[in-house]
């Protein structure tokens, strides 16, 4: 037999054994190496008569070239089957589906942020005030004199007869308004004290104050900017209710009343079955204190709203009690970190 | 403000259903708080009239009865004796339920049929004020004129509701029938009646009988007094009787009655005193004396001071003034001549003193809120006119005032203002027609506003209070929405340490630290446990009037209140606490305080179940996100484990601190796991906050890695070894990769590895240039800290 068959033949036969590529390469060496099968059968062309020579020679190159491709053949085949074998080993439990937490921030921030982002997009400055404040700035300035009635409704922690602990971020109204002249557009949110403590009332609490003094604003204005407030802060559906009310440093005062945000103005338990919830009080800015503050009241007219933060929270998160709030149970904050 | 609906209806012609009153009064600023219908506990009671009686067959102390309830004959079965037969009686049917709690069926008592029961007046819930029930024993005998099948509410006046209004401080004149009733009738479109107030006056004049002084203008704004001789002291008729007891007040006698009734229906708190006590003809009204002493009526010793108001004659006290009288010049039986007296005390001086003495009534309660010297007058006509009609005496000529009398107050401004301030237009004449029910005159001319106030709108001063009454009437659902379209546009945002607190809270959040919100202050007991030696009080600010001691002091560091909220997360079994707060220190220049103290903004991070490293590493991870150059050194805060705690410095200045909490303050607080603290001044680090980021161009060659391990002392701190290769030039970064200390290294020593990276922005490091660079840090390392290769 020719003996480039027969190698062929016998090459065949040890490729099919081949089961891996380092067997495959061992292989390549054996008859395709320097000292290879395929070499040696070469060097045996100088025994033969010379015009045989070149076909003898091409017959190897042709032999060459075969196995070249057997072998890339099966270098394929092998790459993937151990491709396949590798992705059969390579597997994980995928089914754990627990989820690493984040840390949260606190609801009472989550309200503020909402309610700054929503307010900084009508071109309103957030800022702060102190929380240890003069009487002046928290009740003489918002039109709040001595033996007023409305001193009662309002139960103060005093430091000194003229230091306290702010009740309400409205004592920022004056602050601002003595340093800066309309347009305004300001809203302080913070911490506010009064020394009440039970189960619905905390001795500290957050509000945010909203203050607008500019000519040509209206009370419809108000009721505008507190109904894109609601429409944001709950949903694009809540209405806006204004009910009668008092507070010394606006006139016309308003309790804001939102349809439910639980039953949607049906009437529910959280409404008492009004289909209202009570979230603020609000008004337009009282004279006596554009005056004071050296604004003219005769050319300015302004609004302002102050709202519980805590109440807003309560009442989009369905939180029951406001002690929990101050309590800082890390499971209560963590179910609003996502 | 309590209010019976039937006293209500003396004023105003009332035919709405409940709901509808209530609605059309919170439409117009009445919040109803409250709803109660008198007889909600008796229900399924009627007038019967007893047409047979006879003993009981089977029992000799009950009786079989036959009653008409109105057209049907049913048998009760009693065992009360009073009734006889003909009588009108409550029976309580199948069902009924009755004031006391009872719950009536029929059934047979004895063998014999009984429908259900006869009631006395303690079941109704009623007492000798509502009703005239005799001796208050057994069945309660009616008139002759119940009618028979009525429901039993009817007759007795349990048939009538009682709205408890909150009214706004600024409506003090609302605290009364006829002010509710003003509002009612505005709200309802009605006329509100007029009291009567008529007498007739007899011959003996007033000052012939007493002569007033006001020693104290200050806060006795008016003193009015009139009197009564002839008096007769008796019980006061039941229509008067029940309106008090629906509003919570026992008749006693005719005189008391009087001012009670015209305190509730007028507003007026109003005195009567005995003249016989009266010496010298005199009524002062003075301060007391340091240390005056004075009995009021519920008979109790009260010390007084200069601060406290009295009603004197010319020897003793006889009142304190607005909230008592004195228990020496009270209405007794046999009193003869009585003088009454209708003032207005300062308000606040009613309520410190009343505070003070820890003495109230309903008469220092109205005062609190306000009275006018409008209803003085008012108040004490009412009152002699029903002294009149109930026979109580005759009413002295002339009457003693003291005191200026409030004039109607004058409004004008321009109709524009009205569209100006609310953004509507009321047509108008609904201005002047809603105005006018309010009892404000109102006349517009050109464009011009002219309102005449009545003298009890205290409240109202200026165009703006005109206003909100209009609108108030006018109806705030005419209020439509808008969006300032006519203001100026103003640039919002925050300020910038306000986003660097939020950029603070994004990165705490992101690894995973929770915020906490806590009050502001905490007591002694609370800071001591969070420091090794007892705080001093006199260091913090001190709320005068707290709570109580644990909630007293003003916060000087957040972490009391943090290791507080840690102790109770433990404590329910919560682990991995990550928590942080952002709040403030209240640093005060000088105590007492005399201006506004510094309210400092601090963070507070806390951690258990960590590692030193893991925590560190969020420390610098928080305050390098806003500042460069951090710099830590040994921290010698009480609060850390002394060898595990490290102050942070930015740019030279120390911005906070961080380490583990000290053993002895987490035995203090029951904190068993591992505890890491840390607390930022907020203000000096922002005052060291980068400014905008440059761009800084970067190598295009590769750098290279190189390992060192050192061996060096305990003390040598790693990050010194570090800075001395930092320092060079080609080095890129250095971090410590290693650190272990065993008994062939020695005691007292360490090893430290490192790896340095360098690299050149010129050209690719060869093995010599990075030799020659780390040979120099190589050689400070071992001079400085005797820190030698290993």
């Amino acid at each position: 037999m020719d003996q480039t068959v027969e190698l062929l033949m016998v090459f065949k036969q040890e490729l099919e054994q081949c089961g891996s590529l380092q067997q495959l390469q061992d292989l390549r060496v054996k008859y395709l190496g320097k000292v290879g099968e395929v070499t040696n059968l070469l060097k045996g062309i100088k025994d033969l008569p010379a015009d045989v020579r070149p076909v003898f020679g091409a017959k190897i190159n042709s032999l060459r070239s075969e196995l070249e491709t057997l072998l890339a053949d099966k270098s394929s085949t092998l790459k993937a089957k151990e491709m396949q074998l590798r992705l059969q080993n390579e597997q994980t439990d995928i089914s754990l589906n627990s989820v690493a937490d984040w840390g949260a921030l606190h609801p009472i921030t989550l309200i503020e942020n909402k309610i700054c982002e929503i307010m900084v997009s009508m071109g309103f400055e957030v800022l702060s005030g102190p929380e240890i404040e003069t009487d002046y700035y928290n009740f003489k300035a918002l039109n709040i004199p001595e033996d007023h009635p409305a001193r009662d409704m309002q139960d103060t922690f005093y430091i000194t007869d003229n230091i306290l602990l702010r009740t309400q971020t409205s004592a920022m109204q004056a602050r601002l308004m003595e340093k800066k002249k309309p347009p305004i557009k300001m809203i302080c949110p913070g911490k506010v004290f009064r020394s009440d403590n039970d189960a619905s009332h905390s001795p500290v609490f957050h509000q945010i104050e909203g203050l607008v003094v500019d000519k040509h604003i209206t009370l419809c204005d108000l009721k505008g900017t507190l109904e894109y407030i609601a429409s944001q802060l709950f949903d694009s559906k809540t209405k806006v209710r204004f009910r009668p009310s008092f507070f010394p440093f606006t006139e016309p005062s308003v309790e804001v009343d939102l349809t439910c945000s639980n039953c949607g103005g049906k009437g529910c338990s959280l409404c008492k079955g009004t289909g209202w919830i009570e979230v603020l009080g609000a008004g337009m800015v009282n004279p006596f204190v554009l005056d004071n503050c050296g604004i003219d009241s005769a050319k300015y007219n302004g609004f302002a709203f102050g709202m519980g933060v805590e109440r807003l929270a309560m009442i989009k998160y369905g939180i029951p009690d406001i002690r929990l709030f101050y309590e800082n149970d890390q499971r209560f904050i963590k179910q609003f970190g996502k | 403000m309590k209010v019976p609906l039937s006293w209500l209806k003396e004023f105003v012609q009332i035919d709405e259903d409940i709901e509808t009153l209530c609605k059309k009064m919170v439409d117009i600023g009445l919040e109803i708080e409250e709803v109660c219908y008198l007889g909600d506990n008796v229900t399924n009671v009627k007038v019967c009239q007893i047409t047979d009686i006879k003993q009981h067959p089977n029992a000799d102390r009950l009786l079989c009865c036959k009653v008409d309830v109105g057209g049907e004959i049913i048998p009760i079965v009693t065992n009360d004796h009073n009734v006889k037969v003909g009588n009108k009686v409550p029976v309580a049917l199948h069902n009924a339920h009755l004031a006391n709690g009872l719950h009536i069926t029929k059934g047979k008592m004895r063998g014999e049929e009984s429908y259900g029961m006869f009631c006395g007046a303690e079941e109704l819930g009623i007492t000798d004020d509502w009703y005239p029930v005799g001796n208050n024993e057994g069945v309660l005998i009616l008139s002759d004129s119940a009618v028979v099948g009525d429901d039993i509410r009817k007759e007795v006046g349990l048939d009538d509701y009682v709205l408890d209004v909150a009214v706004t401080a600024n409506r003090q004149d609302c605290n009364s029938v006829l002010g509710l009733a003003r509002e009612v009738a505005v709200a309802l479109g009605k006329r509100c009646k007029q009291p009567d107030i008529d007498f007739a006056e007899n011959s003996v004049a007033t000052s012939d009988l007493v002569d007033v002084e006001i020693a104290a203008p200050d806060i006795c704004k008016g003193y009015y007094m009139q009197g009564l001789t002839d008096v007769v002291v008796e019980r006061s008729p039941r229509w008067l009787t029940s309106r008090l007891a629906k509003v919570g007040l026992h008749g006693i006698n005719s005189l008391v009655d009087i001012t009670n009734y015209v305190l509730f229906e007028i507003g007026q708190p109003m005195h009567a005193f005995d003249y016989a006590d009266i010496t010298d003809k005199k009524i002062i009204v003075r301060r007391a004396f340091d240390g005056e002493k004075i009995t009021p009526l519920d008979g109790k010793e009260y010390t007084l001071n200069n601060d406290d108001l009295v009603i004197a004659d010319n020897n003793r006290a006889v009142g304190l003034a607005g909230i008592m009288g004195g228990a020496n010049s009270g209405i007794k039986t046999q009193t003869k001549c009585v003088l009454f007296e209708s003032a207005t005390f300062a308000r606040r001086n009613i309520r410190l003193t009343g505070h003070r003495l820890g003495l109230r009534s309903d008469s220092s309660a109205r005062f609190e809120k306000g009275i006018e010297t409008y209803t003085n007058n008012l108040g004490l006509s009412r009152a002699l006119h029903l002294a009149q009609q109930l026979g109580c005496g005759k009413v002295t000529a002339g009457r003693i005032c003291n005191g200026k009398v409030e004039q109607s107050k004058q409004i004008e401004f321009s109709q524009k203002r009205i569209t100006d301030l609310l953004g509507i237009t009321i047509p108008e004449n609904r201005i002047v027609s809603i105005l006018q029910s309010l009892n404000i005159d109102t006349v517009i001319n050109e464009g011009i506003v002219k309102c005449t106030v009545p003298p009890y709108r205290d409240d109202i001063s200026r165009d703006c209070d005109i206003i909100e009454e209009l609108i108030r009437v006018y109806g705030y659902d005419n209020i439509k929405g808008t969006l300032m379209e006519k203001s100026r546009i103003t640039c919002g945002g925050k300020t910038e340490n306000d986003k660097r607190c939020d950029k603070l809270k994004t990165i705490l959040t992101g690894l995973r630290y929770n915020e906490c919100v806590f009050y502001p202050f905490g007591g002694k007991s609370l800071f001591d446990k969070a420091s090794l030696t007892p705080v001093d009080e006199s260091k913090y600010i001190r709320i005068k009037n707290p709570i109580g001691e644990e909630l007293s002091l003003m916060n000087l560091s957040l972490l009391p209140n943090m290791l507080q909220c840690v102790a109770l997360n433990t404590a329910r079994g919560n682990k991995n606490l990550r928590l942080f707060e952002m709040g403030k220190a209240y640093i005060a220049d000088s105590l007492p305080l005399r201006d506004l103290p510094y309210e400092q903004p601090r963070l507070s991070v806390c951690a258990t179940d960590v590692s030193f490293d893991e925590f560190r590493n969020c420390v610098l991870q928080t305050v390098h996100s806003v500042a460069d150059g951090i710099k830590l050194a040994r921290s010698s805060q009480q609060i850390l484990h002394p060898g595990i705690a490290a102050d942070i410095f930015a740019d030279g200045v120390c911005v906070g601190y961080f380490g583990k909490l000290h053993p002895q303050i987490a035995v203090n607080f029951d904190i068993e796991s591992e505890c890491y603290i840390a607390e930022i001044y907020l203000d000096l680090l922002f005052g060291k906050a980068r400014g905008e980021i440059k761009y800084k161009p970067f190598s295009k060659y590769p750098s290279v890695a190189r390992d060192f391990a050192f061996l060096c002392d305990e003390q040598v701190a790693a990050q010194d070894i570090l800075d001395e290769f930092l320092q060079l030039p080609l080095v890129e970064s250095a971090a410590l990769f290693d650190e272990y200390r065993s008994e062939q290294l020695g005691v007292g020593k360490k090893s430290l590895a490192i790896s340095v990276v360098f690299c050149d922005s010129t050209k690719t490091l060869q093995d010599g240039d990075i030799e020659k660079q780390s040979g120099k840090a190589l050689k400070s390392v071992a001079e400085k800290y005797g820190a030698v290769l290993r």
